[in-house]
């Protein structure tokens, strides 16, 4: 599918919640949604109650509420942290359609204060199980917990079928810290800032606790607090905003696998086939890209989904970190506020993702949110990838700053 | 000691699978039309899409596919980690999930990829025995 429906839509804005990362005083989830709707009407002026569709991992009817929106359109998506960008290809496919002129897509996860007074950020992909789910029924003896425990499965095979070493994956994560070093906003941006913050080196992430074997803490996301907001409006309606629009020229989405253990080649995610969708509506290909914003819940993630992106040949996605094409000051910066590894990843990442290609692509990564500055790159072309579940669920965007 | 990890609750089609696994033998669905088989159980052939399914006894042989030392454990699991959990490419086809036994959970970079595993059952209550792999000599 290509032509009339790229560019249908654009991102008008993109806010985050008064406060995120490790906050001292715990917030709800609720609170940190809210607080980045305000920011986005503030930043816009779109009030909040003019806002026609509302998407989110399962919060539009509680947030419609809270808000008084009364909306024409709902989508409550939940397959882990790429809905968010699935929201922006389900939002630009209802104003392509002539629904609606504005969207509202909204995060809030409390994943750190959650420890202290619970929640966390609703949606509950892989969470079926029991008597409902074979696939739950039949892993749930076998002492798997959080994302990491899986996902040190793929490392191992991965580093089996093309040689790569926890080296050559422990320098994403080092560069990924350089650009945390660079965003004020980010959770391990400084050593005062964070006990562990600061710039890190490949052997201090060689050498970090063990969590799940490839895989030391340093090559695994953290766990923080997030909440984050974006406008999707059709291009009549940017026209009528100060804002700068961001235009989304490709979108597209899918899926391998729910339970890893439907999981055929554990090197490979669906991320092929979401970034083959998108780049095909824009009319662009990897080599068009500049940019790129992709979730690294773990090292392992991203180093794939490079490749799955056409970045780096099959094998070599680390390389892009390794020979700092993906650093500051590299030819293809990639995760430019820090990523989940460094900047902030609340439990699903999807929509910081969408705030920093916002940014970067606005020109107004500079500009400070809540007072903060970030670093500012030249890019005018910027592929945005989401990763749910296990390597499970993929969604892709191809998004291009305005003349 | 008594069994003191997670005990799944056999579900309403996979009942064939814990009756057999009570008399120590690996049960498997497989299509009576594609003649594939498949795991985890379905009430449809993810291959070939028929709905006409029977249960087999499998050779209770595998090869692990990849695995991992897992050493942040949670509940009763925590107790044991580090440990080593696997997914096994079964001789029968498919694939399936387990703690790994008869490796050296200290020693990661040991274990093989396509090593040779044979299934055994422990007794986790009076109604479900659970399957899990161990690593033999070639």
């Amino acid at each position: 599918m290509t032509g009339e429906i790229s560019k249908a839509a654009a991102i008008v804005g993109a806010a985050e919640a008064n406060q995120i990362g490790f906050l001292e005083e715990p917030v709800t989830s609720l609170q940190l949604h809210i607080e980045a709707i305000k920011n986005l009407s503030v930043q816009t002026g779109v009030p909040i109650r003019s806002i026609e569709g509302v998407f989110s991992t399962g919060w539009s009817s509680e947030l419609c509420e809270h808000l008084g929106i009364q909306p024409k359109y709902i989508d409550t998506t939940a397959v882990g942290g790429c809905s968010f960008e699935m929201h922006v290809h389900h939002a630009m496919c209802a104003i392509h359609a002539g629904i609606i002129e504005s969207a509202l897509i909204s995060h809030g996860e409390n994943g750190f204060s959650a420890r202290r007074i619970g929640g966390r950020g609703g949606g509950n992909y892989g969470r079926g199980g029991g008597i409902s789910s074979p696939g739950m029924e039949m892993s749930m003896a076998y002492g798997l917990g959080g994302a990491p425990s899986n996902y040190a499965h793929a490392m191992r095979r991965y580093m089996h079928d093309f040689g790569t070493t926890t080296e050559d994956f422990a320098h994403i994560a080092k560069v990924t810290r350089d650009w945390a070093t660079l965003n004020p906003r980010a959770a391990m941006y400084s050593k005062e800032k964070h006990p562990f913050g600061g710039p890190i080196t490949v052997q201090q992430v060689e050498e970090s606790r063990m969590i799940a074997w490839p895989m030391t803490i340093l090559h695994c996301c953290m766990v923080a607090d997030h909440g984050g907001a974006v406008l999707i409006a059709s291009p009549k309606f940017a026209a009528g905003l100060d804002t700068k629009p961001v235009w989304i020229a490709g979108a597209g989405e899918s899926m391998g696998h729910s339970n890893m253990l439907e999981m055929e080649d554990f090197t490979k995610t669906s991320a092929h086939l979401s970034a083959d969708a998108a780049y095909t509506m824009a009319g662009l290909g990897p080599a068009d890209m500049e940019m790129a914003q992709i979730y690294d819940s773990f090292t392992i993630t991203v180093a794939i989904t490079a490749e799955m992106l056409g970045l780096a040949p099959r094998g070599e996605g680390h390389t892009l970190w390794k020979d700092g094409r993906a650093a500051p000051g590299g030819k293809l910066p990639i995760n430019t506020n820090g990523g989940g590894l460094s900047f902030n990843h609340s439990g699903m990442y999807g929509m910081p993702l969408l705030i920093e290609a916002y940014r970067q692509l606005s020109g107004t990564a500079e500009d400070g949110v809540n007072g903060d500055a970030g670093k500012q790159t030249s890019a005018r072309t910027c592929v945005v990838n989401g990763t749910g579940g296990s390597l499970s669920t993929t969604g892709t965007l191809v998004l291009v700053a305005d003349d | 000691m008594a069994y003191n990890k997670p005990i799944p609750s056999p579900g309403t089609h996979t009942r064939p699978f814990w009756d057999g696994a009570k008399e120590g033998k690996l049960m498997l669905p497989r299509c009576k039309d594609c003649m594939k088989v498949h795991w985890y159980p379905r009430f449809i052939c993810p291959f070939c899409e028929s709905m006409n399914l029977e249960w087999i006894e499998a050779s209770g042989e595998g090869t692990v596919h990849t695995y991992a030392v897992q050493h942040l454990a949670y509940g009763p699991w925590a107790e044991e980690a580090p440990y080593v959990t696997a997914y096994i490419d079964l001789a029968e086809g498919d694939r399936m999930l387990t703690v790994l036994r008869g490796v050296d959970a200290s020693k990661p970079e040991e274990i093989q990829i396509g090593a040779k595993v044979k299934v055994e059952f422990d007794e986790a209550s009076d109604d479900v025995n659970i399957p899990f792999w161990r690593v033999v000599e070639e």
